[in-house]
């Protein structure tokens, strides 16, 4: 047994890699290209640093991989171009040109104190990468970097320039109230400077490829969606502005994952509560304009006044007096433009709760349906009543002179068999009779050859019935349900009547197709036309009955015809019914 | 004579059987759906089927269907059909193959046994036997073929008679004139119809498909 321990053991590493193999392949597989979005989420991890929003970028990455592989396949190349454009970003702000890192910040002496408290997350100065720098929080001093790059620093961490890393201070006077240190900085290894750009213009070029391509595709899907787009943003324009607004304000608080969390969550209002995103446009104008107002109400002192340091207000770089009364005028701007807003948003949406008004599309289908309704029922009453009236006088009245007329021979058989045999003839043709009514009244409710074999053959037989030339051209694929097969039937057959009776036509044409859900039927005749649906009572029937189905009937029928006889019904088709035999 | 029947309804197949018995036809089988007609006519190879055209399981023209397929088995098996009601395109369909020995009758006919069972003698012996309604429906049509188009009213009255199965006597009778005029018509419809003389039966069955299918 003890002999197995050393294969076991490289085989179940072997098994275990096997395994790792197999699953990364079915992944791929599974997942196609947007399983690729969680490497990129890493390398920006790597870029950004490890914290807790750039791990939560990483998982959601995974999850969207995972759960809505499409999804992923659409970010993806979004995720490569702004990786790329990031890449380009750190490597342009880095001071010296290249990537520095921080090295044994801590292990550095503190030159100089100061009595502010300073937390970690300050703003940090720095000198010029690859030499020994001071690392000053708070105070004033050249900004070389913009404010959203800040140093932080953490004791035995390294950290890229750029990164934030939280301040310990080595050996405080007072706890918490540093707050300067000596730290030393090195360019960073050939690698990590010489291989950010590259693979920074690797990446952004990758992923506009990618996004070409995906345009492509997304363009025919968004051909689909275009309608649905277009009712939205009818609907809900305004709503729109809530993103760009939202992140002007969180601008002048910088990027953090509060404020990144602040957009993210405007984004879903946008997308989940489109109504309450527009109401909260004009409030978040009103909010930021009164930023502006304050920044302005103290512009000789701005931006102390209002803020640590240099900020963007808006389109206004805000980082002295003269920035600061802009950032008013723009807050005028703001605040007018909110109000404008206000009766489009709020005052709409208020409208809407307190006012209830009719929203027409559907009043209007309601409306279509109670009249087909009643035109439905109406129809079906009145076929009943035609067929009780057909059945009453017809073969009930049959069967009743049969009974009479067996009757009669039971009577006169043993006197007059000659008279009986008479009697039983008649009563033979009588039962004919009653049958020949029965088939025809059958044939009226539902064509034997459309129970049997749908439309497409109902309406042959029909024009093998019709004393006219008729020709066919029919692309059925399937058959509709029954009502819907019975209308057009019926439809079909009133149009050729009409065609017989009244146009003198001397041939028809009949056309039936189904695409895109639709079935359209086109009966035309060469004959004199002046057809009118509100004249007869017959296409009126037909209009009103395909109704039903929200179909719909189209005369074209000049006087001197020629009339062509359209009607459309949006139905879907069942699949053919395989005969076995 | 070897017959097979079939029909679903009970009453119908067992007066069917009773009535072909009494005119000394031997029951092959009787069944009572297309899956067993098939069969039955595939085993019995009858020289005539008596087939309802609504059968079980579909209830449809499951019968015409069983039918047309032991024809495509057995080219000419003499068919048949009952129905409630007549459908010329099922005649049609009837008739496509061209081989003849079909009848296409509604149920009704068989109240008058005799004209039943000329029938069923006609179709078992290769002929063609369409109900009067179907020949009704057809001398109504305007018909743009050409060569039918030519025949005069009385020899297309002819003609529909034959198409009904109806022998040079019988429609002789009908028509209340000589056997001989009658012949002197059908001579005509042939030449008319650019039928060469073969076997009469066989020209006369192509006469019948050639009005038919106009």
């Amino acid at each position: 047994m003890a002999s197995r321990a050393g294969p076991g053991h490289d085989s179940s590493m072997w098994i275990l890699i096997t395994l790792l193999w197999r699953i990364m392949g079915r992944l791929l597989r599974r997942l196609g290209r947007g399983a690729l979005l969680v490497p990129v989420a890493a390398m920006g991890m790597a870029l950004a640093g490890v914290h807790i929003w750039t791990v939560a970028l990483v998982l959601i990455a995974l999850v969207v991989a995972f759960r809505k592989p499409l999804l992923a396949a659409a970010l993806l190349p979004l995720s490569m171009v702004s990786a790329g454009l990031a890449g380009l970003v750190v490597a342009a702000l880095t001071p010296g040109g290249t990537v520095g890192w921080v090295v044994n910040a801590v292990l550095a002496k503190p030159q100089a104190w100061f009595a502010s408290p300073a937390k970690p997350g300050t703003l940090v100065h720095s000198g010029k990468v690859g030499s020994p720098v001071s690392w000053v929080v708070g105070g004033d001093g050249p900004v070389p970097w913009p404010p959203w790059v800040r140093l932080e620093v953490r004791p035995g961490k390294m950290a890229m320039l750029g990164q934030v890393l939280p301040v310990k201070p080595m050996v405080p006077p007072h706890a918490g109230h540093v707050i300067a240190m000596g730290a030393t900085t090195k360019a960073a290894g050939w690698w990590q400077g010489r291989l950010l750009v590259p693979v920074a213009l690797l990446l952004l070029t990758l992923g506009l490829w990618l996004a070409s391509r995906m345009l492509a595709g997304l363009g025919a899907r968004m051909a689909a969606l275009l309608p649905e787009l277009h009712r939205w943003l009818a609907k809900n324009r305004w709503a729109l502005l809530l993103v760009p607004v939202v992140a002007v304000a969180m601008a002048a608080f910088g990027a953090h994952p509060w404020t990144i969390a602040v957009i993210i969550a405007a984004i879903i209002i946008v997308i989940r509560w489109p109504v309450i995103a527009a109401d909260l446009v004009p409030v978040v104008l009103a909010v930021l304009a009164a930023y502006g107002f304050l920044i302005a109400a103290n512009w000789q002192d701005a931006p102390a006044a209002i803020y640590p340091h240099a900020m963007p207000y808006g389109m206004v770089w805000v980082n002295g007096p003269k920035s600061a009364l802009a950032a008013g005028a723009e807050a005028s701007v703001f605040l007018a433009f909110g109000a404008w807003l206000v009766p489009r948003t709020i005052g709409a949406h208020l409208r809407t709760v307190f006012v209830r008004v009719p929203d027409t599309d559907l009043a209007g289908r309601v409306q279509r349906l109670t009249e087909t309704r009643g035109h439905a029922v109406d129809a079906a009453a009145a076929e009943l009543r035609r067929i009780e009236r057909d059945l009453h006088d017809g073969a009930q009245a049959r069967l009743v002179a049969l009974g009479m007329n067996l009757r009669a021979v039971e009577r006169v058989l043993p006197g007059s068999p000659n008279a009986a045999l008479a009697l039983v003839a008649e009563a033979r043709e009588s039962s004919v009779r009653a049958l020949n009514e029965l088939r025809n009244l059958i044939r009226g409710i539902c064509p034997p050859v459309l129970a049997d074999r749908g439309l497409g053959h109902a309406v042959q037989a029909l024009a093998l019935d019709t004393p006219l030339p008729t020709t066919l051209e029919i692309d059925l694929p399937g058959r509709p349900t029954p009502p819907v097969e019975s209308a057009c039937y019926f439809a079909v057959a009133e149009a050729l009547a009409n065609a017989v009776k009244h146009a003198g036509a001397r041939s028809a044409q009949i056309r039936i197709r189904h695409a895109a859900g639709l079935l359209r039927i086109e009966v035309s005749d060469d004959g004199i036309g002046g057809a009118d649906p509100a004249l007869g009572t017959g296409l009126l029937g037909v209009e009103r009955r395909l109704g039903t189905f929200d179909g719909i009937l189209a005369v074209n029928s000049p006087p001197g015809g020629p009339t062509m006889v359209v009607m459309e019904v949006p139905c879907v088709l069942s699949s053919p019914k395989t005969s076995s035999c | 004579m070897r017959v097979v029947v079939a029909e679903d309804l009970f009453l119908l197949r067992d007066g069917l059987t009773r009535l072909l018995s009494a005119h000394d036809f031997e029951i092959a089988a009787a069944v009572d759906t297309a899956p067993g007609l098939l069969c039955a006519l595939l085993e019995h190879r009858p020289d005539i089927a008596v087939v309802d055209v609504r059968l079980p399981p579909a209830f449809a023209d499951d019968g015409l269907q069983a039918a047309l397929a032991a024809r495509r088995e057995v080219p000419g098996l003499p068919v048949l059909l009952l129905s409630q009601y007549v459908e010329q395109l099922y005649a049609r369909e009837l008739l496509a193959d061209q081989a003849g020995a079909v009848g296409y009758l509604l149920k009704d006919r068989v109240f008058s046994d005799d004209q039943f069972v000329d029938a069923i003698r006609t179709v078992a012996a290769g002929g063609t036997v369409m109900d009067p309604e179907v020949v009704t429906k057809l001398l109504g049509r305007r018909s743009h073929d050409e060569p039918i188009a030519r025949l005069s009213a009385r020899e297309r009255e002819v003609l529909g008679l034959m198409a009904e199965g109806r022998s040079n006597t019988a429609i002789a009778q009908r028509l209340f004139v000589t056997e001989k005029a009658v012949s002197k018509h059908t001579t005509s419809i042939f030449t008319k119809l650019g039928l060469a003389a073969d076997q009469d039966d066989n020209r006369r069955v192509r006469a019948v498909l050639a009005y038919l299918n106009s």
